[in-house]
């Protein structure tokens, strides 16, 4: 079964979020802040985050979105772990894991780890968690991910084999990813059904002191955590909005001292001219991308010219200046900038955008003009922001001549339906990956029956991904994903038209947010400061 | 309204009585319209997962959609006797969960605007009625429209501009407190001011307090025109009764006659108004809740619609709903008390 | 906004259906009558009503000969215009976040909020009085379980059904428009049908057309010529604080996100939701002139409910003729003036009448009768008094 993932699931958060690319990423501190009476706890290195966003789920088993990735990502350990700003996993609870053949993937843990209430960690809870996951099977859960496990055996305490059905280079990133959480086997997880909603056991950095769904999360320093990260705060703090004016509000006034997720391109604009009170605009980058998608059995995107003259008309740079105020940067490929093999492969072969050129290609190909095409985009699950960023390119396509740009949107989940079902010519979607490598950039959307139905099927691009997963060598698999670029480019079953960036915002004395704006897209909590 | 019986327990079961198939029609009216509308609970609510057949399948069966609808309408049905609303789809919370996380805000916001609401709205009805068609009146009644005639979210917006950014004085207006005040309250009630008052938190009280004046003011004057205009008609019309025309004509000053006699008795029907408001108080909730950020049942309902959540919706709106119904009994019972002559 | 729009109606149906016995459709004339002779505070509310509204109609109906620029123009002789640009020449009240006109937007708003509006009124107004006239003419079981139904919706509160309506009739072919006025039809039925029930329980039982019925006149000819038209006489004042609910409702919806498209066509609400955020960065012009529209064509329509209300309702109005002067003792200069009519059929006791007659009807067939005559009683008592 093909690997499938959740197409950016942050994005639903607020009604105005979006503009970004997904994430929460930052966090504001505590005391100090103004208008904040210093009551209660609070005390001297507590942050507060706020963000948009809305958290599916603290159960690893059903957490499969950016949210909930972020609290699980310091609350639980994996056997591996990417650092902040890395794509290289390093060891977590786990000592050394490796292919002993290719089929075959195994860890030696750390001794003497425990969960936060003092449980013992060992490779029975390592076999359970992934077997729990697999057996919940939960449809919102991140399951999917482990298609290419078969069984997982715990022969000791310290030793955990996983066995895999076909050779995949990428399940030690998977591993390394959230879905790899560890939770106690005993107690309060039960084997074939999700925990209490806001029960959080796990044996990373942090625990959860207090959760109140859709308002806050209260993050302590976990005493039992024998890890390498080191925290620079003494507590952390989640503050959820729902409104994306509140948060540029609290933000300003410094009831957060961290905003990330949500604010609009408008607000940012405003913020970044606010350097003189001491707040600060940080970006950094983002793995999020934003694309036209065609369905290349449907008329007139079927014809190849006319899906490389939207190509070769699109301009991303302009689109990118009125609609998003250069929150987000150009992408020129299916796999974003930052990944190994990245490659500007719509640059190399359309090179700036020409209605002449379009228009040879048109007439090359005998196509009649204008060539009238509905376009289907949604403001709902991508962002208020998708309705500016599809407008302004159908103002591009309309003024080029060459087209007639019908512009339709609908409700979520119509539009998913209706895409999936292959009614849609063209239209608006959007990705995070799961883990980072740049397979997750290719497979999910140039396999046959691909995540986006868009009913391509090119055995050589198929042939390309059966060769970059299957190789341990990193020169061979990025040969492979750049010519599969290249295909992407020529065929053109998608226009890649941004990544998201992460934009961060701090107030006076938070520190080492920009450590944590990586491409995992979660919030590191230790990393950040405050003063 | 014959008289053929007095009796205030018997007043009070008939009431009751009627409101069950009110609440019956109320269920299958929800039940059958968020089955009705287009969109697919199961895979709406996994976000953009694309889900495998089986795992639909499977979700389909744990929520219960695959069974015919009558016997999911039957279960419902009984599960909401039990006080089951289920569990969400999107989220795996429990719908009595969410109405006792988040009913607490909606509450406390409804709470303070309907006193906003009697504060502002009884002395400027009585005064408007009281200097009938005098500039008092005029002006009195004009606010009292305009406040109406403005959506929660005009008056939100209106409030933020004024009041935080232009004056500076309530800095942070949304949430229901400062993070860190929230994060120290020991949660009980679920009522977040109750709960700091509980701790004997007078800090967090204060703070709490502050955070609530900007979203209870503009809930409230939405509902203000309707006592401004309430009190006003019924103190005209209590002006013109026989015994305070009676009080008139033994000598008693007009002051007087106002104050002892027709107040007294044009405030007893706003009993009634404030049970006819809790729905337009609950409704407007919705906007103001969002305009503030206010984390009450009113955003969730909000939220949970936009993931297609269909048991959080419809659990969400059958409790208000049963909320309405039930301070409307609650509302005849004491006017029945008050007044001998409403009942049975 | 429950008590704001039923109050009136609860009130003027009493004196409309009284008038009109046997006095079939001098109504109108009457009403037109009071209108001119309407001084006060009530006149003043009903023209600047009338006139506001009319401006809202107007703009609406010239949309395009009015407006600078179409609602999804985004520049003008190949020139762009600014994003989020400062109200000037080209564009009189600035541009959006998406650089459109926003003077076009609030124009081309008027008209989208009078489409809705219309087909909504119209909508409610068909099925709200067919069920009311249907209901209270034949009675019976039907009759019951419409009232049921009809008090269960009616204590919904109106927006939350107006989203769920708004939800359930996604997608219909006719667009948001048709959509959006569906939704808010289904939150203003009940309140017709209460109004038309009750003024055909009281008209059903007039000499007249017991006397139609005992020459053998058929039910659909009694309803028809008889009845109905003194029942819609009840209709007008509904009708305009409907209209202004309507037009709240369409907001909230829009605002909310879950009305009309933004790529349809250009609604207040949508555009004051996504001008929220600029509101923060200082940039006042976006939300400020669509939030104006709103509020200005909700009042119109709200004051001129309210001054029809004052003008034709007896309670509330002033006779010259009736002033009577009482001589206080001490203080001989007060002027107190008294209406001729006298008050029972205020609001608060019309609809506690009206709630009291719910528990007599489920109490059983037998007491339909009770429960009818209880509740046209509110209704009935001031006509007879006041004549």
């Amino acid at each position: 079964m093909a690997r499938t993932k959740r197409v950016i699931a942050a994005a639903t958060v607020g009604i105005l979020a979006a503009s970004m690319a997904a994430c929460s990423s930052d966090d504001g501190s505590g005391k100090g802040n103004g208008g904040n009476p210093s009551g209660g706890a609070g005390g001297g290195g507590t942050v507060i985050l706020g963000t948009t966003d809305k958290v599916g789920s603290l159960d690893p088993a059903a957490a499969y979105d950016l949210p909930s990735w972020t609290i699980i990502r310091n609350t639980f350990q994996k056997l591996y772990r990417f650092p902040e700003g890395s794509t290289t996993a390093v060891p977590d609870a786990a000592q050394k894991c490796d292919f002993p053949d290719p089929k075959t993937y195994s860890c030696t843990l750390k001794p003497g780890q425990t969960f936060s209430d003092g449980t013992p960690l060992t490779a029975k809870d390592v076999k359970f968690s992934f077997e729990r996951m697999l057996k919940i099977n939960d449809p919102n859960g991140p399951a999917p991910l482990l298609g290419s496990m078969d069984t997982v055996d715990a022969p000791d305490d310290n030793t955990v084999v996983f066995h895999l059905k076909n050779a995949d280079v990428t399940f030690a990133s998977v591993v390394a990813s959230e879905v790899g959480a560890i939770v106690p086997s005993s107690g309060k997880y039960p084997l074939d059904k999700l925990a209490d909603n806001s029960t959080l056991l796990g044996s990373g950095a942090y625990k959860l002191a207090k959760y109140t769904p859709g308002q806050q999360a209260v993050f302590e320093l976990n005493d039992k955590y024998k890890g390498d990260i080191k925290p620079a705060n003494g507590k952390f703090l989640i503050q959820y909005f729902t409104e994306s004016s509140a948060l540029k509000q609290a933000i300003e006034n410094g009831t957060v001292d961290v905003a990330v997720t949500g604010l609009s391109p408008t607000d940012i604009t405003d913020l970044r001219g606010k350097s003189s009170q001491g707040i600060k605009v940080i970006d950094g980058i983002g793995s999020t991308i934003r694309f036209m998608t065609f369905n290349v059995k449907s008329a007139p995107v079927d014809n190849k010219a006319v899906r490389q003259a939207i190509a070769q008309t699109v301009d991303r740079e302009s689109m990118i200046k009125q609609a998003y105020n250069g929150t987000v940067d150009p992408l020129y490929s299916l796999v974003a900038n930052g990944f190994a093999g990245h490659a500007d492969a719509f640059k190399d072969k359309y090179g700036a955008p020409s209605k002449d050129k379009a228009k040879a290609i048109l007439d090359a190909a005998g196509v009649k003009t204008p060539v009238d095409l509905t376009l289907w985009y949604n403001p709902g699950h991508y962002g208020a922001t998708t309705a500016d960023e599809y407008t302004e390119i159908k103002r591009q396509l309309d003024a080029s001549g060459l087209f007639k740009v019908n512009l339709q949107t609908t409700e979520w989940e119509a539009y998913k339906k209706s895409f999936a079902a292959g009614e849609y010519a063209a239209w608006g979607a959007g990705w995070q990956p799961d883990f980072p490598d740049s397979d997750n950039y290719i497979e999910p959307f140039l396999r046959p029956d691909g995540t986006f139905h868009v009913n391509y099927d090119n055995p050589a691009a198929k042939a390309l991904i059966e060769k970059e997963r299957t190789s341990a060598d990193p020169a061979a698999r990025n040969a492979a994903f750049a010519e599969a670029q290249k295909i992407a480019a020529d065929d053109v079953p998608y226009i890649p038209l941004w990544q998201g960036k992460q934009v961060a915002v701090t107030r006076p004395g938070v520190e080492g947010v920009d450590k944590t704006l990586d491409v995992s897209v979660l919030v590191s909590f230790w990393v950040i400061s405050k003063k | 309204m014959s008289q053929k019986s007095g009796s205030l327990g018997r007043y009070f079961v008939i009431r009751l009585a009627m409101a069950v198939p009110m609440v019956l029609i109320l269920l299958t009216l929800v039940f059958f319209m968020l089955r009705v509308a287009p969109g697919d609970p199961v895979t709406a609510s996994a976000g953009g997962a694309k889900m495998t057949a089986e795992q639909i399948a499977a979700k389909r069966h744990a929520a219960g959609f695959d069974r015919p609808l009558i016997n999911q309408y039957g279960e419902y049905l009984g599960n909401v006797v039990k006080g089951d609303f289920g569990t969400t789809i999107s989220d795996h919370r429990k719908v009595t969960d969410i109405i006792v996380e988040n009913g607490g805000a909606t509450l406390t916001l409804a709470l303070a605007a309907l006193f906003v609401a009697l504060v502002v709205g009884l002395p400027l009805g009585l005064l408007a009625g009281r200097y009938r068609d005098t500039g008092f009146d005029v002006a009195i009644r004009l606010f009292g429209i305009v406040t109406y005639a403005a959506p929660a979210f005009v008056l939100g917006a209106l409030a933020q501009i004024v009041f935080v950014k232009k004056l500076g004085w309530l800095d942070d207006s949304s949430l229901q407190a400062s993070p860190l005040i929230q994060a120290s309250v020991p949660t009980k009630s679920h009522i977040l001011i109750v709960d700091a008052a509980m701790a004997g938190d007078w800090n967090a009280v204060h703070n709490i307090f502050l955070h609530l004046i900007l979203p209870s003011v503009t809930l409230g004057l939405i509902i203000v025109g309707v006592f401004i205009r309430m009190v006003r008609v019924n103190l005209i019309q209590t002006l013109r009764g026989d015994y305070v025309e009676a009080a008139r004509a033994r000598g008693i000053r007009e002051h007087k006659v106002v104050t002892k006699h027709a107040f007294r008795n044009a405030l007893i029907p706003v009993i009634t108004v404030i049970g006819m408001q809790v729905a337009l108080l609950l409704g407007g909730s919705v906007l103001t809740e969002k305009t503030f950020s206010w984390p009450g049942l009113g955003n969730q309902l909000i939220n949970y619609l936009n993931a297609r959540d269909y048991i959080a919706v419809q659990g969400i709106v059958t409790f208000i709903a049963v909320v309405v119904i039930v301070i409307g009994i609650l509302i005849d019972f004491v006017n029945a008390l008050i007044d001998p002559r409403v009942r049975y | 906004m429950t008590s704001m729009q039923t109050t009136p109606p609860v009130t003027t149906v009493a004196p409309s259906a009284a008038r009109s016995k046997g006095r079939r459709f001098s109504g109108p004339r009457q009403t037109l009558g009071l209108i001119r002779e309407a001084h006060g505070i009530g006149k003043f509310m009903l023209w600047s009503g009338i006139v506001l509204s009319t401006l809202f109609v107007l703009t609406a109906l010239l949309a395009p000969w009015i407006s600078p620029y179409d609602f999804d123009t985004y520049q003008d002789g190949g020139e762009r215009f600014p994003k989020l640009g400062e109200p000037s020449g080209t564009n009189t009240f600035g541009t959006t976040v998406q650089s459109l006109d926003v003077l076009s937007r609030v124009i081309w708003g008027a008209r989208t909020a009078l489409e809705v509006m219309v087909l909504a009124v119209v909508f409610s107004l068909i099925v709200g009085v067919l069920l009311g006239l249907v209901s209270g003419f034949f009675g019976g079981w039907l009759d019951r379980i419409l009232v049921l139904i009809m008090d269960t919706l009616f204590a919904f509160p109106y927006l939350l059904l107006a989203i769920v309506a708004a939800f359930m009739f996604q997608g219909l072919p006719g667009g948001g428009v048709l959509t959006t006025a569906i939704a808010i039809t289904v939150v203003y039925i009940p309140q017709y049908f209460r109004v038309v029930r009750a003024s055909t329980l009281s008209a059903r039982e007039a000499m007249y057309v017991e006397a139609a019925r005992a020459i053998g006149a058929k039910p659909g000819t009694i309803m028809r010529r008889y009845i109905f038209g003194n029942v819609i006489q009840s209709v007008p004042v509904i009708t305009t604080v409907n209209a202004a609910d309507a037009l709240s409702t369409l907001a909230g919806l829009g605002f909310l996100g879950f009305g009309i498209q933004p790529t349809e066509a250009a609604e207040w609400g949508y555009d004051v939701s996504r001008a929220l955020t600029d509101i923060n960065a200082d940039i006042w012009w976006t939300a400020t002139f669509p939030c104006v529209a709103i509020v200005l064509a909700i009042l119109g329509f709200t004051l001129l409910g309210e001054g029809l209300n004052d003008v034709l309702n007896p309670t509330m109005r002033r006779r010259k003729i009736s002033k009577v002067i009482i001589p206080a003792l001490t203080k001989p200069r007060t002027v107190v003036t008294v209406a001729a009519v006298p008050a029972q059929a205020d609001a608060p006791a019309a609809e506690s009448t009206e709630t009291e007659a719910e528990p007599a009807a489920a109490d059983g067939a037998e007491s339909t009768e009770t429960a009818e005559t209880a509740e046209t009683a509110g209704s009935e008592q001031p006509q007879e008094e006041g004549k």
